[in-house]
């Protein structure tokens, strides 16, 4: 910085001491030495300015992406992950007691579809469906995720296909595609997320096997509200295959049986409506309770605007007449879950709580009847069904797990001129015993008792299950 | 009309801060508190007295986080758990990763172990680094700077600000850390439950001397144990480990090697501000200054 002044004064020096005759050249000189100088001031003041943008800047940060996460997933490849569960499976009904639970009486009795084969257990090992989950990010705005189902026959089932938006705003997510609906708590948990080795009573009576799993959009807002966390939804689903949502039947022209159907028969269903045929309403609501507690609350209301089903039992017992329902469906629910996180090594101590109400009611006529005198009548099924469940974190990585089930505190049938049935309700007693290996892998042991109404009598069932599980690839993150 | 008027100084006047930060742990946010000053409130998801590797989410966090304009997460997996669910279940596009609002202190700074075998048989591994970073002061000190740089893209009004509260404290940092080098040089090393503090041990040039968990996420083994002591035994040193890791593999190593156990966390106290980080840090230098 000095130096610029100094050399201009030694130049000066120079310049004054040469002849005045030179005067012309002298302003030429100092003309340049001016440009000179002029230069040399403005490279300084830039490499100055350098010096102090290095100053200020941060400490030089590693290459990767600081926006970005460290993780052990390559970029562009999907998450993976694989889930391995398979059981050995005892019971009091010589291998007969899984086929007694498909049968519990009920509203949804009779109304099975071929391809599920769930309830299929031998005596003996097991393997159960083996689950294949992929999930990555598509693009800035979208998510998507894969879940597909193996069963140990090699038949592969698409359990959940969506995607999920990133960028909307306000709290709002869209969600599209195949997916376990939103509505109640357990509906949306994947087997390998259950505390107990099967489904429970209520939503396998009343909703069927994956609980309610369906086609089409989902939009979820969470509204600011304080501390309180509160998740508002609102699905459109197309309606297939569901207890309250089945459309697309064919008017009967034959019976099971073989025989012609009854001259008296009259009537037809319905064409299939398009869809979407079924709507759901849910809402969460959860208080901030500190680091230790976690508590939520929900509610849902499902609506199917078209609902079908054809009655053949002719095969069993030819005195029957084939018959066709049609009408709406509807369905709703609460829930409740509490968590209490000890804070202790292997999860010893911790608490978790959860109770579940369901109720539904298919609000139905007779379309078609052997019995043409019988159509337009209304049949009105209702039935309903709870659950209780709790485990207990009572050494570290041992879990205890007790569950009670029953479905049908409700269960009827009403006709026009009232009560046409009223069936009994079916109960169970679940006891699990859980030992977390790793992180990775899970021991279960389970004995259930079950109390059920099977074709008007009564059956003791008595279930116990050894259950392994592993997880492998991505462990993914698990939702509350 | 005019009643609406009055409302509206005090819709301008309800936010004093600009930010609203949410860090996982109280190490985030302390950092946030001392980088961010007041221009920035900031909510601690996971509580110090408990494993954040092993949290679940819950309705509260996604509460939080649907408020946010910043996340500050130690990252590298260790809150992998959680924190992707609760963020994708907040529905807030500006903190997700890879947009400004997320902002990972495992990403800022060159990580310990990274690059180690992707497999499963020697537990539950991390190929990516040892997430642990938030007990090593020197590259805290770093992550601040990073952080306030982050701090001020999310808030351009106060980035002078947020620079000088950062410089601050890498400032702080290195007035402390000739002390804590002091104090620690030359003692024996120390034993860990898990590699959780090896960033500390790093920073302090003492030796790690292994860990009471055969392999990470996997309880300790009497065959370990005796593997442990018979390497162990005649050396000095000191076995730490958290309060919320079993005590019993600890207890048993010290009674064969005669080494004292001391039990630390590995974060401050919730919403402490740099002081209270840096009490945690001579804790833990008195803890392994064995001599």
């Amino acid at each position: 910085m000095n130096r610029i002044p100094l050399w201009t004064l030694a130049a000066a020096s120079v310049l004054t001491s040469l002849p005045a005759a030179a005067d012309e050249d002298l302003k030429a000189l100092r003309e340049e030495i001016a440009q000179m100088k002029q230069a040399y001031e403005q490279r300084i003041a830039a490499l100055e300015n350098r010096l102090k943008e290095a100053e200020n800047r941060p400490a030089p940060a590693p290459a990767a992406d600081p926006s970005g996460q460290v993780g052990a997933g390559s970029a562009f490849n999907p998450q993976i992950s694989l889930i391995l569960d398979g059981v050995y499976f005892r019971d009091n009904k010589k291998g007969g007691s899984a086929e007694l639970y498909e049968h519990i009486d009920g509203i949804n009795h009779g109304h099975e579809h071929e391809g599920h084969a769930h309830g299929e257990l031998e005596r003996g090992f097991n393997l159960r469906e083996t689950e294949l989950a992929f999930s990555a990010t598509v693009s800035p705005h979208f998510d998507a995720t894969a879940m597909m189902t193996v069963s140990s026959e090699g038949d592969v089932e698409l359990e959940e296909a969506y995607f999920d938006t990133r960028s909307l705003p306000y709290g709002l997510k869209i969600r599209g595609g195949k997916f376990l609906s939103g509505i109640g708590y357990l509906n949306g948990q994947h087997p390998h997320a259950w505390d107990f080795v099967d489904q429970n009573l209520p939503y396998r009576t009343l909703l069927g096997d994956h609980g309610l799993l369906d086609t089409g959009l989902r939009l979820t807002w969470l509204p600011k509200t304080g501390n309180w966390y509160t998740q508002l939804g609102v699905e459109l689903l197309q309606g297939n295959e569901q207890t309250f949502a089945t459309s697309g039947e064919d008017t009967p022209t034959g019976r099971a049986d073989g025989a012609a159907l009854a001259g008296t028969a009259a009537g037809e269903l319905s064409a299939r409506k398009s869809g979407p045929r079924l709507t759901t309403l849910f809402a969460k609501f959860g208080p901030d309770l500190g680091d230790s507690h976690a508590l939520q609350f929900g509610g849902w209301l499902a609506r199917s605007s078209q609902h079908q089903e054809v009655h053949d039992h002719t095969e069993e017992d030819p005195a029957t007449l084939v018959h066709a329902l049609e009408g709406k469906g509807r369905a709703w629910g609460l829930d409740a879950v509490y968590k209490y996180d000890a804070g202790r090594y292997g999860g010893q101590g911790n608490v978790k709580l959860v109770g579940e109400y369901l109720r539904l009611d298919k609000n139905l006529k007779i379309a078609f009847h052997e019995n043409g005198a019988l159509v337009g009548q209304k049949r009105d099924f209702t039935q309903d069904g709870v659950v209780v469940q709790g485990t207990y974190g009572f050494l570290p990585h041992w879990q205890a797990g007790v569950r009670y089930d029953v479905t049908g505190l409700t269960n009827k049938l009403d006709g026009p001129a009232g009560n046409l049935w009223d069936k009994n309700k079916s109960d169970r007693w679940t006891f699990a015993l859980t030992r977390q290996i790793d992180h990775f892998s899970l021991l279960r042991l389970q004995a259930s008792r079950g109390n059920l109404w099977v074709e008007g009598a009564q059956e003791n069932v008595n279930q116990i299950f050894v259950q392994y599980q592993h997880s492998l690839g991505a462990h993914g993150a698990h939702a509350f | 009309m005019k009643r609406l008027l009055f409302l509206l100084p005090l819709l301008v006047a309800v936010p004093a801060w600009a930010l609203d930060v949410a860090a996982t742990t109280s190490s985030m946010g302390m950092l946030a508190r001392a980088v961010g000053g007041s221009q920035v409130r900031v909510t601690e998801l996971a509580p110090p007295d408990r494993d954040a590797h092993l949290l679940q989410a819950k309705p509260s966090m996604l509460r939080t986080l649907r408020d946010a304009q910043l996340v500050v997460a130690v990252g590298a997996e260790l809150e992998i758990g959680w924190l992707p669910a609760a963020l994708g279940g907040a529905a807030n596009a500006a903190i997700l990763p890879g947009r400004p609002g997320y902002f990972e202190a495992a990403a800022q700074v060159p990580l310990l172990d990274a690059g180690q075998a992707a497999d499963r048989a020697q537990g539950d591994v991390h190929p990516a680094g040892n997430p642990h970073v938030n007990l090593d002061p020197g590259r805290m000190a770093i992550v601040a700077r990073a952080l306030a740089e982050r701090l001020a893209r999310l808030d351009a009004a106060n980035a002078a600000g947020y620079r000088e509260r950062a410089q601050a404290f890498a400032a702080a940092v290195e007035a402390r850390s000739s002390g804590w080098r002091r104090q620690a040089g030359g003692s024996g090393g120390a034993l860990l439950y898990h590699k959780d503090a090896a960033y500390l041990l790093h920073y302090l040039s003492l030796p790690l001397h292994g860990t009471l968990e055969p392999v990470p996420g996997v309880a300790p083994t009497a065959s370990h144990l005796e593997a442990l002591a018979g390497r162990l035994k005649g050396k000095p040193g000191v076995i730490v480990h958290t309060p919320w890791q079993p005590p019993a593999g600890a207890e048993k190593l010290a009674s064969l090697i005669g080494w004292k156990v001391a039990v630390l966390p590995l974060d401050p106290p919730a919403g402490s501000d740099a002081a209270g980080y840096f009490a945690l840090i001579d804790r833990w230098v008195e803890a392994l200054a064995t001599k």
